[in-house]
């Protein structure tokens, strides 16, 4: 793995604040301004197409990914996003090939994965400790071989973002519609489940299983709060992620609050949503 | 530029754009449609017709590969090669609250940089000349959530046309917009497909206007009881077997020389005349 220590330091001065001062917290903000844009960009669609649900159920198959590792002795790191993959195509392909509703198809492998990762982890009480982790997530142990992969993650996302951006868009809108006009519905379909499952994954380690949906659709909710055009929502969800991340992560770090990073990024967020919503009733009162 | 009353005396050919031979769809072991064979003449207006629930949209969805279906749906072999089809959905059921405009929806198949980094100032001009054919240039700017009923129904007109297509489908394209509403943009579809020469296909429950701007006509209660111009389609008996007791709205026997008649309103006296 190259050694992105110049990029920590760089981290250090772009931020000039006491609690930046440690490598593991330069570490954290590099790993979050990776993983926020990602999470802005997915959220837009998870809003729009309605699959918050779906995210939450792929979120929760984390236990069971790491289930996987601990049974066969592989590591945790590669069986939980491989295992989140495996369940998010699972999902799209059983919706589309039966006439069950979205929210029970997704229903029947959310229950199926924990019950699962409950199982192995029951047989093994050892292991239970590593679940607090996965619970609340710790963005402060992210490693340097993390953060190297993250990079080429976002690299290959906001390509396929640039690619796929308009026609995810149209198929959120009316599937019929786009399909006549020759776009591969099914091929984006299996696309995006395989990225949101990726991004679900990698921000399990940044916020814990509870709040991987909250950090994926909450910028884009206050986004549409305020947006008026699809580009528009693109660049608020977008800055609305990236500011709540990173003040989120500088907070947790004060020692007037001395929170739990996830919790306290959400929590920003949140403040964002409540913002733009007050906004947006008075811009209609105001008509 | 051919004016639009000229275009119901123009001559149809009546070389089949489309033709289902023995189409069967069957949902859940219910059967919807039953061994349909239907032709749809190429360059005119054809109209299928039939009460709810009679299968009139499945076929539309079956040609459009929606829906799997036993039988076969041949294409014109002038037209076979890279089919355009264009397609106006009953009522676009969408999440109103997704911001984006009219702009930009009209351009989400058409350009591939994404939205978020603007959109290529040549394919607003066009989607401006777009909108101004089904006179909604006024809309460009506005949210797709906040549009009308009618409004929505002219956009995606426009985006259909925009694909430049060989077959326009339309499922009853003006539902849920008031009669004159939808005589105008009945009015509209004829202009139009007398100045860009495709042909149509519609979904309409509604007599008044299949007898008014129809060439053709397909009669479907889960399967085809009659086909033809709609003065030989629709009579007295066809509809009765289709309708049970019709609504009395179309007068089958005062269609003389090929013209329909119907009651609406808008046909009182002057077409005739």
């Amino acid at each position: 793995m190259p050694d992105l220590s110049p990029l920590y330091t760089a981290l250090a001065y772009v931020f000039p604040l006491e609690c930046m001062h440690a490598r593991f917290m330069q570490m954290a903000m590099a790993g979050l301004l990776l993983l926020a844009p990602m999470t802005a960009a997915m959220g837009i669609q998870v809003v729009n197409f309605r699959m918050a649900f779906f995210s939450d159920a792929i979120s929760h198959s984390a236990f069971a990914g790491v289930a996987l590792g601990l049974l066969f002795a592989i590591d945790p790191h590669l069986t939980m996003p491989l295992f989140g993959i495996f369940v998010g195509l699972g999902i799209v392909l059983v919706k589309r090939s039966s006439s069950l509703s979205t929210d029970t198809v997704i229903g029947v492998f959310f229950s199926a994965v924990i019950a699962f990762g409950l199982a192995v982890v029951s047989r093994d009480p050892a292991s239970a400790r590593n679940l607090q982790m996965f619970l609340y997530g710790d963005i402060l142990t992210i490693s340097n071989s993390d953060i190297c992969f993250l990079m080429g993650l976002f690299v290959v996302f906001f390509y396929y973002q640039g690619k796929a951006y308009n026609r995810l868009l149209y198929i959120g809108i009316n599937p019929v519609l786009a399909g006549t006009h020759r776009i591969s519905v099914g091929l984006h379909q299996y696309t995006f489940a395989a990225f949101l499952s990726l991004v679900v994954m990698f921000s399990v380690w940044a916020v814990g299983v509870l709040l991987v949906t909250a950090l994926i659709i909450v910028p884009a909710a206050a986004a549409r709060n305020i947006a008026r055009s699809a580009g528009g929502m693109f660049w608020w969800a977008l800055g609305i992620s990236v500011f709540s991340a990173v003040s989120g992560l500088i907070i947790s770090a004060q020692d007037f609050a001395r929170t739990a990073t996830g919790a306290t990024i959400v929590i920003v967020a949140c403040a964002w949503f409540v913002l733009t919503s007050l906004v947006s009733i008075v811009v209609k009162t105001g008509r | 530029m051919i004016d639009a009353t000229h275009a119901y005396s123009e001559p149809v050919t009546f070389e089949p754009a489309v033709f289902f031979e023995e189409v069967t769809v069957k949902l859940g072991g219910v059967s919807i449609l039953d061994r349909v064979t239907a032709s749809v003449p190429r360059g005119g207006c054809t109209s299928i017709v039939g009460p709810n629930g009679a299968g009139k949209t499945t076929l539309l969805l079956a040609l459009l590969g929606e829906v799997p279906y036993r039988g076969e749906i041949h294409f014109s072999s002038k037209i076979n090669k890279n089919l355009r089809m264009g397609y106006v959905p009953q009522r676009l059921t969408f999440d109103r609250g997704i911001p984006i405009t009219v702009n930009e929806f009209m351009n989400l198949g058409f350009q591939d940089k994404p939205l978020w980094l603007g959109l290529k100032t040549d394919l607003k001009k066009r989607t401006r000349k777009q909108l101004a054919l089904v006179k909604a240039e006024h809309l460009t700017e506005r949210k797709l959530g906040a549009l009308s009923g009618g409004e929505l129904q002219r956009v995606l007109l426009a985006l259909a046309l925009a694909q430049e297509p060989d077959l326009l489908v339309l499922d009853e394209p003006a539902a849920g917009v008031d009669l004159h509403g939808e005589h105008v943009f009945c009015e509209l579809l004829d202009k139009l497909r007398a100045e860009l020469g495709f042909t149509q296909l519609m979904v309409s429950h509604d007599l008044a206007t299949v007898t008014h701007h129809a060439t053709h006509v397909i009669c479907l209660n889960h399967r085809v009881a009659a086909e033809g111009p709609p003065c030989e389609a629709l009579t007295d008996d066809t509809l009765t077997a289709i309708f049970g007791m019709h609504m009395g709205l179309v007068d089958s026997r005062s269609m003389p020389f090929g013209k329909s008649v119907c009651s609406a309103a808008c046909c009182k006296g002057d077409r005739l005349a």
